[in-house]
């Protein structure tokens, strides 16, 4: 039996080792990121087929919950951990060539960094350990942003620290109020305790949490960060906050409405603004000349469909929430890496730019193209039976305001695919004058995109191989009493 | 007067909490916006410790003999705040950095003056 605690032990320990090795040989840094991610990625493969049953508790130093800080390693922790070793397995070969300039040995330890925060907010059952992973995940992603040290990237990362800072305040805040009326911080005892509460006293508590953790997951009015920060960072980096940093925070959002509040009256408020999120995202999206920003007014959009999906809150709606998160994931990371070698080509983040990349960069642009049908849902990729789902949910539900609120996000990815296909419209049929001696991307890049391609092909023409994963994983978000059963057990 | 003296240490600390978000929203330089957001910092571990707090309370050590339980302070507030403490230590560091950063490419610290970025 594989401990799930590895998961985060293991890369948190060699992220602060990279700076003592690099002391002596430099290459080590760059080599030890995809050695993490790779042990993170078997580890969590092999939990998998286990937490079907029976999510796996560890209890740290011995004592029973609730009064150990506790790892609770069910179907969606371990489903997240996989996607996010995955992911971050892919970006650090990228990165491997891509990431030349700078202190390098300090990217690869906060990149590590980030993506260990990742996991532990993913695997945790204790709130303010959430909040702790939270804090590590916040802090290396404020420091990545400005990694290049440009203009640019300096004015994003302080934007973006100050509203994360506010946010996480906030989600402190909330936390304390909890801990003061239920005097636990474990996540299923409190909310075993929180029937007996009056709904007005968990009303602030909720929305606090809710706004603080809404900061990172970039949900309407708390996402002005987000194209600042996701187009001035390094390519790799803008891969992993869109592929990974804001799905976390999603992630966090529905544990806390669904487990820890079970709030099932604000949930249309919650699709309400999914939907909002999503217009505005893809409207800001189609008036950006910069390639960069358009796929972070993108990926806002996507958030919101997700969001949407998610306060379905019935177990179509959560898979189908959950599929599309991982079909965004892959396809958003895949578009990121591809338009990295484009721009670093081109010299320029503008999209008129790029004219003619399809010739000279085939493969690249292939990538890119497959990422751009796979994100606006056309068949053969990924993209086409999650966004089928988040649809069939809406409408199953039979209710009037979520087939209106679902024909407002099909009007949105109607404007996603005018933007997108104007892009690729750019690469293949216009002229220009393009630079002959420009090349394809390296091979170490070409191969994580091409694996990527792989995934979003293979899985959308065969959607089963994934779909009994999210399934039980929608069971686990949306079981209160399983949830509360399986961590406090015989307390109970 | 006595709901005063019962919640004077929340009141202090939302006060804190009022005022440092006041700073960040209100204030135009830089270095301002970071001062209050130790400020809110502040007025979050206050509230947190002053969950726990008990007047006139001692360390909750049971080998110690002759304390009452009810006179012991709640110790999990206290090892939330040290975390807090040293979370907030890293985030104003890392600010404080940015801010030098933002400096030397801008010649002013001036949020209202830097806005290339915009949507």
């Amino acid at each position: 039996m594989v401990n799930p605690v590895l998961l985060i032990a293991v890369p948190l320990g060699l992220a602060f080792t990279i700076p003592l090795f690099a002391l002596f040989w430099k290459d080590i840094a760059k080599y030890t990121p995809p050695v993490a991610l790779g042990f993170n990625l078997i580890v969590s493969l092999l939990l998998l087929p286990k937490v079907f049953e029976n999510p796996v508790i560890v209890s740290i130093s011995g004592w029973r919950p609730p009064f150990c800080i506790n790892l609770v390693a069910g179907p969606v922790g371990v489903l997240f951990s996989a996607i996010i070793a995955l992911v971050g397995l892919l970006v650090s070969i990228y990165a491997l060539d891509y990431i030349k300039e700078g202190a390098t040995e300090k990217y690869h330890m906060l990149y590590l960094l980030l993506l260990t925060g990742a996991t532990g907010v993913v695997l945790t059952g204790d709130i303010f350990n959430l909040f702790v992973f939270f804090e590590i995940l916040c802090i290396s992603s404020y420091a990545l942003v400005a990694y290049l040290r440009d203009k640019a990237g300096i004015e994003s990362a302080v934007k973006y620290l100050i509203q994360g800072a506010v946010g996480s305040s906030l989600l402190l805040i909330g936390i304390g109020l909890l801990y003061g009326q239920f005097g636990t911080l474990n996540m299923a005892d409190i909310a075993e305790k929180i029937a007996s509460a009056s709904p007005i006293a968990l009303f602030v508590p909720m929305v606090l949490l809710i706004t603080g953790l809404g900061v990172e997951a970039a949900i309407f009015p708390l996402n002005a960060w987000l194209p600042d920060a996701h187009s001035s960072a390094p390519s790799s980096i803008s891969a992993i906050l869109s592929g990974i940093a804001i799905e976390v925070g999603l992630y966090a959002v529905a544990r806390v409405t669904f487990t820890i509040f079970g709030a099932q009256s604000f949930l249309l408020f919650l699709a309400f603004l999914g939907i909002v999120t999503l217009l505005i995202g893809e409207m800001c999206a189609f008036s950006q000349n910069n390639i960069k920003r358009m796929l972070a007014y993108s990926s806002i959009g996507q958030i919101g469909l997700i969001l949407f999906a998610l306060a379905i809150a019935t177990s179509y709606g959560v898979t189908g929430g959950l599929f599309q998160l991982v079909s965004h994931t892959l396809s958003k990371a895949l578009l990121f890496l591809a338009a990295g070698y484009m721009i670093y080509h081109a010299g320029s983040l503008d999209i008129s730019a790029l004219e003619g990349m399809g010739k000279k960069m085939p493969l690249t642009c292939l990538a890119f193209t497959i990422g751009v049908f796979s994100l606006v849902g056309l068949p053969p990729f990924i993209g086409f039976p999650s966004k089928f789902l988040v649809v069939r949910a809406a409408l199953a539900t039979k209710e009037t305001y979520f087939c209106v609120l679902v024909g407002l996000a099909l009007l949105g990815t109607v404007i996603e695919g005018a933007y997108f296909f104007r892009v690729v419209q750019v690469l293949y049929f216009k002229g220009g004058k393009v630079n002959p001696e420009i090349k394809d991307a390296p091979v170490a890049a070409l191969i994580p995109m091409f694996i990527f391609v792989l995934l979003i092909v293979v899985v959308g023409i065969y959607p089963k191989l994934i779909t009994d994963v999210l399934n039980s994983a929608a069971s686990e978000l949306l079981g209160r009493i399983e949830y509360i059963k399986a961590v406090l057990g015989s307390i109970l | 007067m006595s709901f005063l003296a019962d919640y004077i240490y929340y009141i202090g600390a939302f006060g804190l909490i009022l005022i440092g978000l006041y700073i960040i929203l209100v204030k135009h330089n830089l270095i301002k916006v970071i001062i209050g957001l130790g400020i809110l910092d502040t007025g979050v571990n206050l509230f947190l410790i002053s969950i726990g707090y008990i007047a006139k309370g001692t360390a909750p050590i049971f080998s110690k003999p002759g304390i009452d339980s009810e006179y012991m302070v709640d110790p999990v507030p206290q090892a939330l705040v040290l975390t807090a403490i040293v979370i907030g230590v890293a985030v104003l560091a890392l600010a404080l950095s940015l801010a030098i950063r933002l400096y030397q490419h801008y010649g002013t610290l001036n949020l209202r003056k830097i806005r290339e970025q915009r949507w």
